[in-house]
């Protein structure tokens, strides 16, 4: 068995009295595309916030290629839900933050930049600024901007929460696309269950209070994938499935909240 | 949207030529003494005389001077201050009571001191100038430092940035358009600084000119004096906004 690209073994989160998470234990391969899914509440983006280390565990690790991590460094990419974007920067300044923060900017990293916003269809848009671009292309740069830096693991937060259906569904197989010229391991975070099928090849499901995983399913399912494979029957089975096990906990925080 | 502004400006024309036909008719015929009100047609004649004879060139010139020197001055120390107070608990917890209160205070009143001080020279207006703006400019520029977005660190935070890199590119650039209003807010003050400095004891200047006018009694030459005063305070102001839309075109609008 090869070695897993991320290994978390019994990451507990807790916020006072309140246990976020519970021993979570998960292994990702490289190159893997995972998705989590679960109600509000559940921890899912706390999480994915360990991970990045933006937040630290209260008990746990988490290792990347069997090197223990404990804050943030350029080896993972972290694309926000809303894009945060710098104004005052062009979209080729702002996709090369990355590399200005790590002090590895050069001619060669501009010239792979501008290939890569060509990749994420942000060609001829570079030295604009995000005020005149569409939320679906400020999300493009917030992805070229996480990708820029050649991360080992992607991390992203309910990227395309924001957009619209539409935008949002063109968006799924754009960054599938994407994730085809790389195959780089992404961990996904979506409140949508048919976005997490969609993309991903495995679901985590969470369960809240506390929050803990409750399944991991395997998606089953040809690749490349396009807009139409959401329409098959194996791909609604995989939905009802997900729904079944989250009905339970969104009624609840449907009512409560 | 053209019909709009165009709609607005007719407003505002009408709204000032009517002022001035009001000022006139009131100077005129209700006064009826120029000991007490001079009219606008006799402060507009004022001007040019005292721009002809050179005397209105000179104080110009010299109040200026003693307002650019002054404010620049204000500026870097000011935008300095600002930033020791936001990146430091410290240096703000000691500097806060005292700048809130150098801000809140009118120091104006001070003027004596400083012409006590450095005399009825350029100095005393230059520390008059100095001590009426740079705690606004200081708050300022600390307000829009802390206003840095909590999103936008954490961004840079997920990339591994330092708090230096964070500080420079980030705070920085994200409180430029708080410093701009700072400055803007400043030259307000600053031509007030150097009126009233100029007012307690000069040899030249637009303070001079209004004080050496009161003494005779010839309202149409203080008249002169505070008409100049507003337009370089307009024209100044302009000059900021103008800038802010320049240098900081994604903020506001």
């Amino acid at each position: 068995m090869p070695q897993a690209k991320l290994l978390v073994s019994k990451i507990s989160k807790r916020f006072g009295t309140l246990l976020a998470l519970d021993r979570i234990d998960l292994s990702v391969a490289d190159g893997q595309f995972t998705a989590f899914v679960g109600p509000s509440g559940c921890g899912k983006t706390t999480f994915l916030r360990i991970v990045a280390g933006l937040e630290q565990a209260s008990d746990g690790e988490v290792r990347i290629d069997g090197q223990i991590i404990d804050r943030p460094s350029s080896d993972r990419g972290f694309v926000f839900q809303s894009d945060n974007l710098l104004p005052w920067r062009t979209v080729l300044a702002n996709a090369r933050l990355g590399h200005e923060l790590s002090g590895t900017t050069s001619r060669n990293e501009r010239e792979r930049t501008l290939a890569l916003l060509k990749l994420v269809g942000l060609a001829g848009v570079e030295s604009r600024y995000p005020a005149q671009l569409s939320g679906g292309m400020r999300q493009r740069v917030n992805l070229a901007r996480a990708l820029a830096i050649d991360p080992k693991l992607l991390l992203m937060d309910e990227p395309f929460s924001a957009l619209d259906a539409q935008t949002r569904e063109i968006m799924q197989t754009e960054l599938l696309r994407i994730w085809e010229q790389g195959r780089k391991t992404v961990l996904f975070v979506t409140h949508q269950i048919d976005e997490a099928i969609f993309l991903a090849d495995q679901v985590v499901v969470f369960a809240r209070h506390p929050g803990r995983i409750k399944e991991i399913i395997d998606i089953d399912l040809p690749r490349p994938r396009a807009l139409p494979v959401k329409r098959t029957p194996a791909f609604a089975r995989y939905v009802d499935h997900i729904w079944s096990l989250i009905e339970h906990d969104v009624r609840e925080s449907a009512l409560t909240t | 949207m053209f019909v709009f502004i165009t709609h607005r400006r007719i407003v505002q024309l009408l709204s000032i030529v009517g002022g001035f036909l009001l000022w006139e008719g009131l100077s005129r015929f209700v006064v009826g003494n120029g000991l007490f009100l001079a009219a606008p047609s006799q402060i507009a004649r004022e001007i040019v005389k005292l721009t002809i004879s050179g005397r209105l060139g000179h104080d110009v010139a010299v109040s200026a001077l003693e307002f650019a020197v002054g404010f620049a001055i204000s500026s870097v120390l000011g935008i300095a201050l600002g930033f020791v107070m936001a990146s430091n608990e410290t240096a703000k917890e000691a500097s806060e009571p005292w700048v809130q209160a150098f801000n809140a205070t009118p120091t104006v009143a001070l003027a004596p001191l400083f012409i006590l001080w450095a005399g009825i020279g350029i100095w005393s207006k230059v520390m008059m100038v100095v001590i009426v703006v740079i705690f606004t400019i200081a708050i300022n520029t600390e307000a829009g430092i802390r206003m840095t977005s909590p999103r936008l660190i954490e961004t840079f935070r997920s990339f591994g940035a330092t708090r230096a890199q964070i500080f420079l590119k980030l705070s920085l650039p994200s409180a430029l358009p708080f410093i701009l209003a700072g400055l803007k807010l400043g030259v307000g003050r600053g031509l007030i600084g150097v009126v009233v400095a100029e007012l307690f004891g000069a040899r030249a200047g637009l303070g001079n000119l209004i004080s050496e006018s009161a003494a005779n009694f010839d309202m149409a030459g203080l008249f002169a004096g505070v008409v100049v005063l507003a337009a370089a305070g307009v024209g100044l102001t302009a000059v900021f906004r103008w800038l802010e839309h320049h240098i900081v075109p994604w903020h506001g609008d």
